[in-house]
């Protein structure tokens, strides 16, 4: 049993305590409202302030020159910043006072843009004083800080991507490029994800297909990259730069008797999603040839469970789930996305035969063999329409809400030019098939798109313009028409004229929805946009990463994007990997708890209150010879989340840099008079 | 300057330079970035806010700016153009010319009291040339290096600034220097440039009192700006009616620019919206062909301006003309209802589009495609790999994009660019050169 000195850690500084205060302008956000110079006077009054200054943007080399040189030459040794929130630049001055010779956590953090300029633009007078209230409370608190160290720990040089898309595949191989080993989930039995299921890719006109075999075959080349298929994530635990991960893998199913033999006695087929439904496959299958791993796969979510016979005897087929545990530095989200799947009814989907959604007539125009006709539904296809937009841009009001109330009232980005290539691939291979294109705007943006457009009005698309609030309408066509569907839009190419055309097959160009993941947004605690789409730390200063350290974008699971869209984000994911993990270990701010040993008489309050596991624990010391309990931190696994030190009876628990003393001073600050200050200031 | 040997050369300190280098230098790669201006910081210093999130431009450029200046793994070497390129054994030798700022850059603190003293008053670039700056001066309050360059060509030799120059950092004699850097890997990130406002006989070939470029409208909005508002630079008054032309140098085959240029509906709608704040009684009308407005957030901003009384015409101008108040008027056929009309504004912005920026391209004998920006043979396999192995592309040398698809585009090719020299560190053979192809 350890013997244990037990001592007040509350050290207070002999150094007197010099602060220097900084209220940021930034760029007008925040002076076009409050007022700076006035904030910047008063908080000079205030006690052991040396210096308060103002300034358009501290955050640029010349702003940040200013504090460095506050803090060599007049000997500032608190730092306060009224500025922007802290996600944006808190690690900014972090590093601006480290480069002066000052510890990192002796600087505070006032946010008066988002909690303060933004909300109050109409309240000049009133913003600036809850500016100067806010600062004032930084002050109070950064009279009380103390030198941290942050806490560095080992980190695992390897990486979960979760999903074997184009995104994810590209993710991985990019890591394990940067020398950092890689684990690759994918949920179901085969690499590949959507892509696949597409034929020709715009703007280069290669073969799907082909592009991703050969970057499934570079992956799998790639020794430091395990793969595992038919596995999700089940469990998770710990932080960034060691992640423990649980896997469930299901069973291939077709070990032990050839595949040829179960495949051949394999009689239950089930609706291909590979297809989109539209054809049957058996529960044991490969989705196309080629696909990897070649070997079929029992797809257990349909599988009867009725055995199967083989050579005479019965075979049954088991799912044996096995869990994998891993330790991970880094987690790749590459979880992609679904095709909206539109209600039934909507356009007459799911109730006119005529009408598919664009992945499916992807699908449909693949299964034709070159120099036949199209055909769909028993007839041959004369006029077609392909109506843009639909699961996307939609409007509240106009649009009928989804189960969550919501509309999607986002852009699916790759919609537009998907559609105009598939249109001009019909017109080549179907010179008699009418198309017309029902949009709204047409945003062929990217490079190499809008000659794509052109092609399509050169190859006599016909485009028909219509309004999102007045949206087109698709019926079944009277008994004895000509066409069997009968679609009816106000045209305002031609002045909002109300057309009606026969037509034989309809496509909904559909939008993208991200992948559900309920459980593993739960799992790993983070967040998702308005769109639902995973949401990244910000658009521009960390538009791959996510707000939790260590989990990183890769692909649709963020956004829409198209296959070049989502291999750039890939790659970007993979470069953020490398900086995290290329060390070797990482640094995790100090704000966990302390325990205060001589205030601590080990109640075990603490311990019962703590969320997180392994964080803090009693142990039992050995002082001048009699045994008492105390409360024990482990750093690496307290989240700083402070539940113990509500917890704690005798005050003996503090979350550093956040302690209580410091709550109080800052709240003593935030409402103390100020109209006495005030009258020595102006 | 002494010559140096580095892991990868990064040429352009815009925003995709800034982040590609700084993504190198973080995994511990010798970077040197190089840049022909004196500052870094490229064109998106010069913007007011970004869409879609309105943040100050300056909040998200100048951290960075700052962060490349002060890593240890960068070497800033701005005020320099590439001289030659010549491919060794250990990658590329590359020869750089410092060109003078007459100023030693090692003695200069950055006081700007030249700049103080010195009698001769230029257009400013940095703004468009709306504001003026001095013939010697840091080229703005947030340039990196904070340090003073001397405008040969408009100074009168009077010598003032090497008086009061309190480091005699001023030295008339200054001549430009070579030196050469031997690097493993390049990554291009040279830019764009707006299609010219000349460009368009009948938008008024840059001729008319108020009709300018979507650069001088962020520099009127920019907090940093010349007058700190927004008016008509023909005459000084405060505009009542504002109009934007979109597609104005973009989807436009008689200009020879066929392609869309991705930003121009997005900071429209952000410049109608930062105009509605500041002059809430104006009337501002958008003509456009198409709203592209497709990124993460961006159909949302768009339904925003709508609501915000933005107005959304669609027609393509066919001309503008001045009436004899230097009042633009705007031709256009209304689509929606076939009427074509004139309208008279008080100003109009011609959204122009982007080209790319004329010079690294030549150098690297980099192919170009149908668009002129740099090609890029694998898209859909290798979107930042040029046809010359070692060499990659970002940002919008690589095409029209915005501020986020250029970081995201920076990091993917720094991704690309570290892989590459990890794979000549460990002795690998190199990957085969990409079978040349022409971008459809």
């Amino acid at each position: 049993m350890p013997e244990k000195k037990i001592s007040n850690n509350e050290t207070p500084s002999s150094e007197k305590v010099r602060v220097g205060v900084y209220t940021c302008h930034c760029g007008g956000n925040i002076s076009h409202v409050v007022q700076c110079e006035r904030v910047a006077k008063m908080l000079g009054k205030m006690p052991d302030v040396v210096i308060a200054r103002t300034d358009p943007s501290f955050c640029s080399d010349s702003g940040q020159a200013v504090i460095e040189q506050d803090i060599k030459e007049l000997g500032i040794n608190r730092v306060v910043i009224g500025a922007c929130a802290p996600s944006l630049h808190e690690q900014t001055f972090r590093n601006t006072v480290t480069r002066a010779g000052l510890n990192p956590y002796l600087y505070h953090h006032v946010g008066i843009r988002e909690q303060d300029s933004w909300v109050h633009p109409n309240d000049p007078e009133g913003a600036t004083d809850k500016a100067i209230r806010l600062m004032a409370a930084g002050l109070a608190k950064a009279r009380l800080l103390t030198p941290l160290d942050p806490i560095r720990l080992k980190a695992e040089k390897h990486t979960l991507v979760i999903g074997g898309g184009v995104a994810g595949l590209r993710a991985a191989l990019d890591i394990a490029h940067q020398g950092i080993r890689v684990t690759l989930v994918e949920k179901s039995p085969f690499l590949g994800g959507r892509m696949p299921q597409l034929e020709s890719v715009f703007p280069t006109d290669e073969e799907a297909r082909q592009l991703l075999n050969k970057l499934i075959q570079e992956v799998t080349a790639e020794e430091s990259i395990k793969i595992i298929t038919q596995a999700e994530v089940t469990g998770l635990s710990g932080y960034v730069g060691n992640y423990n991960i649980s896997l469930t893998q299901h069973s291939r199913g077709v070990d032990g008797v050839t595949t040829e033999a179960l495949m051949a006695a394999c009689t239950q087929e089930t609706p291909d999603e590979f297809n989109y439904n539209l054809t049957q496959r058996k529960v044991i299958y490969q989705p196309y040839p080629g696909c990897y791993p070649p070997t079929p796969a029992v797809d257990w979510e349909h599988y009867d469970g009725k055995p199967l016979q083989v050579n005479g005897k019965p075979f049954h087929l088991k799912d044996e789930p096995h869990n994998i545990e891993l330790t991970v530095g880094a987690i790749v989200m590459a979880t992609g996305f679904d095709p909206y799947e539109p209600r039934q009814g909507e356009y007459g989907y799911d109730q006119i035969p005529e009408v598919v959604t664009l992945p499916q007539l992807i699908r449909i125009l693949s299964r034709i063999p070159k120099g036949e006709p199209l055909t769909w539904n028993g007839h041959a296809v004369r006029d077609l329409v392909l109506i843009h937009c639909v699961g996307s841009r939609e409007l509240d009001g106009v649009n009928q809400p989804q189960a969550d109330g919501q509309v999607n009232n986002y852009c699916s980005r790759v919609c537009c030019t998907a559609s105009l290539h598939t249109a001009i691939d019909m017109r080549q291979r179907f010179p008699n098939l009418n198309i017309y294109e029902l949009y709204q705007d047409i945003r062929t943006y990217g490079r190499g798109h809008e000659e794509i457009y052109r092609r399509a009005q050169n190859a006599m698309v016909r485009f028909v313009r219509y309004h999102g609030t007045e949206l087109p309408e698709v019926l079944p066509a009277p008994a004895g028409d000509t066409h069997p569907v009968l679609v009816r839009v106000k045209d305002y190419l031609t002045r909002g004229k109300e057309i009606e055309m026969g037509v034989d097959m309809v496509v909904l160009a559909v939008g993208m929805m991200p992948r559900q993941i309920d459980d593993l947004v739960k799992m790993l605690k983070i967040s998702r946009g308005t769109d639902r789409f995973l949401l990244e730390a910000h658009p521009k200063l960390r538009p791959v990463e996510m707000s939790v350290r260590g989990i990183v974008l890769a692909g649709t699971a963020q956004g829409p994007m198209n296959i070049q869209e989502s291999l750039s984000a890939a790659s970007a994911a993979a470069a953020k990997v490398a900086v995290l993990l290329g060390q070797g270990q990482v640094e995790l701010p100090p704000f966990v708890a302390r325990v205060d040993e001589s205030k601590c008489n080990g109640t075990g309050a603490c311990v019962e209150a703590c969320r997180e596991e392994g964080a803090i624990a009693m142990q039992t010391f050995k002082e001048n010879g009699r045994e008492i309990r105390r409360a024990v931190i482990t750093p690496a696994n307290c989240t700083g989340c402070g539940a113990c030190v509500g917890a704690c009876p005798n005050r003996a628990i503090d979350v550093q840099a956040w302690t209580l003393g410091q709550y109080e001073a800052m709240v003593d600050a935030i409402t103390m008079e100020i109209p006495a200050i005030l009258e020595n200031v102006s | 300057m002494e010559n140096f040997n580095v892991d990868t050369l990064v040429i352009g300190g815009g925003i995709a330079g800034m982040q590609a280098a700084l993504d190198l230098a973080d995994q511990g790669f010798q970077t040197a970035l190089v840049d022909h201006e004196p500052t870094i910081g490229g064109k998106m210093i010069t913007l007011s806010k970004v869409f879609p999130t309105l943040d100050c431009c300056s909040c998200i450029t100048t951290p960075k700016m700052s962060s490349v200046a002060h890593h240890p793994n960068i070497q800033l070497l701005t005020y320099c153009d590439l001289q030659s390129i010549q491919e060794s054994d250990s990658g590329f030798r590359v020869a750089i010319v410092q060109k003078p700022r007459y100023v030693d850059a090692h003695k200069c603190t950055g006081c700007r009291k030249c700049e103080y003293e010195c009698p001769i008053l230029i257009p400013n670039p940095y703004d468009r040339g709306l504001g003026a700056y001095h013939a010697i001066r840091v080229p703005f309050s947030t340039a990196v290096p904070q340090t003073a360059v001397l405008d040969m060509d408009n100074c009168i030799l009077c010598g003032k600034c090497e008086k009061v120059c309190p480091t005699q950092a001023v030295t008339f004699t200054q001549k430009p220097e070579t030196f050469e850097v031997q690097t493993r890997t390049i990554v291009l990130a040279s830019g764009f440039e707006l299609t010219p406002l000349e460009a368009k006989k009948e938008y008024g070939g840059g001729l008319l009192h108020n009709v300018i470029d979507p650069l001088m409208m962020e520099r009127f909005l920019a907090p940093t700006g010349p007058y700190g508002r927004v008016l008509r630079p023909g005459d000084g008054k405060e505009p009542t009616s504002i109009a934007y032309v979109q597609c104005a140098g973009s989807r436009d085959q008689s200009l020879g620019v066929e392609y869309c240029s991705r930003v121009c509906c997005m900071y429209a709608i952000k410049q109608a919206m930062l105009i509605s704040g500041a002059l809430p009684m104006a009337e501002i009308t958008i003509y456009y062909m198409d709203i592209r407005t497709f990124g993460k957030g961006y159909e949302q901003f768009y339904q925003n301006a709508q609501a915000m009384g933005v107005e959304f015409i669609r027609g393509k101008v066919a001309a503008i003309h001045e009436d004899d108040q230097q009042n633009p008027v705007v031709k256009v056929e209304l689509t929606e209802d076939g009427r074509v009309v004139e309208r008279t504004h008080d100003l109009v912005v011609l959204s122009l589009g982007m080209v790319p920026s004329p010079g690294s391209a030549g150098i690297l004998e980099l192919p170009l495609g149908d668009d002129k920006f740099i090609s890029v043979p694998a898209p859909n396999a290798r979107p930042c790999h040029t046809t010359r192995p070692g060499i990659f592309v970002t940002g919008t040398a690589m095409g029209p994009m915005d501020i986020v698809d250029s970081i995201i585009s920076a990091s993917s090719a720094a991704a690309a660019t570290s892989a590459y020299i990890r794979a000549h560190q460990n002795g690998q053979a190199s990957p085969k050169p990409q079978e040349e192809a022409v971008y459809a």
